[in-house]
């Protein structure tokens, strides 16, 4: 059984490594780094505690953000997925995640205290 | 029912109260003496001898030294101001035996001021100088002077001054018009409350629009039309003030109460008690003083009761009975028609002179009386009634010689009746209660005495049941019977008897604490919010290291895939997009330290228009390249498959 995880599994990585285009192994990596920000913090709040709260969340919640802008900016540039998107172009998808980022923000800066 | 004799007479006592028609301020007595003290100041110049002269002259008094007063009239006066020439003329107009004799220029002034030039104050001051030193003036042309000056200057003391000139002049003169603008100030006066009616000008040009409204209807012999609600509410208005400012509002009062209690047509009735609830031992008399607004008694009045009832049983006792008129008071003998005591209202009706105004008049009349206090019996019972009750009798004002003694199985029982001393009658007053007085201890504990259904009182007292109140300290209590209400004149007090309490489970007799109300309270500790504890510095900054750490990892991560920045054109676009981006997280930064929500927004919609527009045209440059790369890739594709 374990074996045959371990098969896909490295099936998986194979793959990704070869037929992955770069920009999106970019966006793959900036995703981790998002994830591991995210995780770090939620450890923090859990170990010692919710002090300030609203700090906690603003920072979890651009996190979370982040991650999903960053998804939809991988969904939207991924040439395999042109033609879900005829209207969006990357750079417009660039745009969009600019614009997102910068609501995003305002929002978390300001709940940030 | 026992007559008791040998206590004296019963006396009746008046208390007033009058209702929302009749005048609600009036002057008293006390008050038209101030009024003459103000206005028989020393004179210091000719118009507050004006004033004070003419003012006295109103109210029917003589100035003492005439002579005087006219020697100063006649220094003071300047023969070429018309006001001047005003004052010294009804001043000495209102002196008998002082003549001022005018040069025939002094007389063509006033005559010429007479005019639509001259404001309605100077042709007043003109025609009544005219018209006091008996010289004669064309009333036409000071109609029409009026009338001009009238519709020019539409303020109240104008017209008012217009309606007293009016009043001086011939009768053959057509004054109608004149006449009609009282109707017109009148509607022009605010009432406030339903009670007051005066100008917003004040006092003064109310008081002066009565007396000049009057002079003129007396003079043309037409009825004011004012209803009589309004000339009450005028009275009220005029007189509710007691004490003025300055001379001239002295001398607008003094009009106007003369005006008011000598015109034709409406003459206010002023009815008062002779005292207010003042009662003579021999007094049956109901007494009251009725008078005009200057506080002189109508002598030609007739008061009759029309109708008087009892408040409570609203039975009628007297209708249509007679005052009498005696030394200037009017009285009538309401004991004769022998009243049980109590409230009355009486109905009364000023009768006599078709003129009085507000001559219905509510009063509420209390009659009352004296309490006696008939077979007290006192007894002590046993509770299971095997031993029958010794009563005691005590009479009033005495005290029972031997003392009682109650315990716990035992009830103190005290019976008496309360009658009217002449009558004999049963009577219920408000307060009857039984005091008991612990001498030693100071306590003191109150009973309510209640009657039963034939008026007998009975107050029982259980010691067992009642041992809360006593604090069940067992000793001898002087008992006290109180009576009071507000009909009776003899309220009592009488230390009945002595009764000596027992309880059970008595208690050592424990000083009476004085009472903690009045000490200080323990302080109360306030509790501020505790703040939250914080983790310790290390902990946070290890923290923070570790969440910041992935960017390293990241920098790596993109380091290995080949991140490059070899398609950096630098055209002015990109740059400025660039510059645009890294100001709007700069601006983030900012407003996280020192900004609020609006500059942020403010300078975020600068900075991210700009941005806007260079990231546009730079991201276009982009696609139109890469555009141009995939169609040149497609092209060799193309062209090595063929």
């Amino acid at each position: 059984m374990s074996n045959s995880v371990f098969s896909v599994l490295s099936r998986f990585v194979e793959e990704y490594r070869s037929s992955t285009p770069n920009k999106l192994k970019m966006i793959d990596a900036y995703m981790l780094y998002i994830l591991l920000t995210g995780v770090f913090q939620f450890l923090y709040c859990v170990l010692v505690g919710t002090f300030p709260f609203n700090s906690f969340l603003s920072g979890f919640i651009s996190c979370v953000g982040c991650f999903i802008l960053a998804v939809c900016l991988r969904i939207q540039i991924n040439p395999q997925n042109k033609g879900d998107f005829l209207t969006v172009s990357p750079e417009r998808a660039f745009a969009d995640f600019l614009f997102a980022h910068t609501v995003l923000h305002l929002v978390v800066v300001n709940f940030v205290g | 029912m026992a007559h008791l004799c040998f206590f004296s007479l019963l006396v009746l006592s008046l208390v007033f109260e009058t209702q929302t028609l009749t005048p609600s301020h009036h002057l008293t007595p006390t008050d038209v003496a101030r009024l003459q003290a103000v206005l028989s100041q020393p004179l210091t110049d000719l118009k507050s001898a004006y004033y004070s002269v003419v003012g006295l002259h109103k109210l029917g008094i003589f100035v003492a030294d005439a002579d005087e007063t006219c020697r100063f009239i006649k220094s003071n006066l300047d023969p070429s101001s018309v006001e001047s020439l005003f004052y010294a003329a009804e001043a000495s107009q209102a002196l008998s035996g002082c003549e001022i004799s005018l040069s025939n220029e002094t007389r063509d002034l006033l005559l010429a001021t007479v005019s639509e030039d001259s404001t309605a104050s100077q042709i007043h001051q003109s025609v009544s100088a005219l018209s006091s030193l008996g010289l004669p003036l064309a009333s036409q042309e000071v109609v029409s002077a009026l009338k001009a000056r009238i519709s020019k200057e539409d303020n109240v003391l104008a017209i008012v001054l217009a309606l007293q000139t009016a009043s001086r002049l011939s009768q053959q003169a057509e004054l109608g018009d004149i006449l009609e603008e009282i109707e017109d100030l009148a509607a022009r006066l605010d009432d406030l409350g339903g009670e007051y009616l005066q100008f917003e000008e004040g006092l003064e040009a109310t008081a002066l629009f009565v007396s000049a409204a009057y002079a003129l209807s007396d003079h043309v012999d037409m009825e004011p039309p004012l209803k009589e609600d309004q000339v009450i509410q005028l009275v009220n208005s005029i007189f509710s003030k007691k004490s003025w400012d300055s001379l001239s509002e002295a001398f607008s009062v003094a009009s106007a109460a003369a005006a008011l209690s000598n015109n034709h047509f409406h003459v206010p009735v002023i009815v008062s008690a002779q005292g207010p609830a003042a009662v003579s031992h021999s007094q049956p008399f109901l007494q009251l003083q009725v008078t005009d607004v200057l506080c002189q008694p109508l002598r030609s009045a007739r008061v009759l009761v029309e109708s008087a009832s009892a408040v409570s049983s609203k039975s009628a006792i007297l209708s249509q009975a007679q005052f009498t008129l005696r030394d200037g008071v009017f009285e009538l003998n309401f004991m004769a028609s022998q009243p049980a005591s109590g409230y009355y209202q009486f109905s009364v009706v000023i009768d006599g002179d078709r003129r009085f105004v507000a001559n219905h008049v509510e009063l509420k009349v209390k009659v009352s009386t004296r309490v006696a206090i008939n077979n007290m019996d006192l007894s002590v019972v046993d509770k299971d009634q095997s031993i029958g009750p010794k009563t005691t009798r005590v009479e009033y004002s005495t005290k029972a010689k031997a003392s009682f003694m109650a315990d716990s199985h035992q009830n103190f029982v005290m019976m008496f009746q309360l009658v009217d001393e002449t009558t004999g009658v049963e009577l219920t007053p408000h307060q009857t209660f039984v005091r008991l007085h612990n001498q030693k201890t100071g306590q003191e504990v109150v009973f309510v005495a209640e009657p039963d259904s034939k008026n007998l009182y009975k107050f029982e007292l259980d010691t067992a049941e009642r041992k809360t109140e006593f604090d069940s300290i067992s000793g001898t209590y002087a008992l006290y019977l109180m009576v009071g209400d507000a009909t009776l004149d003899n309220p009592i007090l009488w230390n009945v008897a002595d009764v000596v309490l027992k309880f059970l489970d008595e208690e050592a007799p424990s000083a009476i604490q004085a009472k903690t109300l009045y000490t200080p309270k323990p302080e109360i500790q306030h509790l501020f919010r505790e703040p939250e504890k914080k983790p310790p510095t290390v902990v946070s900054n290890a923290f923070t290291a570790l969440v910041l750490s992935p960017f390293l990892l990241l920098l790596i991560l993109w380091f290995k895939l080949g991140a490059n920045i070899s398609n950096f054109t630098l055209s002015p676009s990109t740059i400025l997009f660039h510059i645009g981006h890294a100001a709007m997280l700069g601006l983030m930064y900012v407003y996280w330290t020192h900004l609020d929500m609006f500059q942020t927004l403010k300078y975020l919609a600068i900075i991210g228009s700009l941005t806007f527009l260079a990231g546009n045209r730079m991201l276009a440059q982009k696609a139109v390249k890469r555009i141009a790369a995939e169609q040149s890739s497609r092209l060799a594709k193309y062209r090595s498959l063929r």
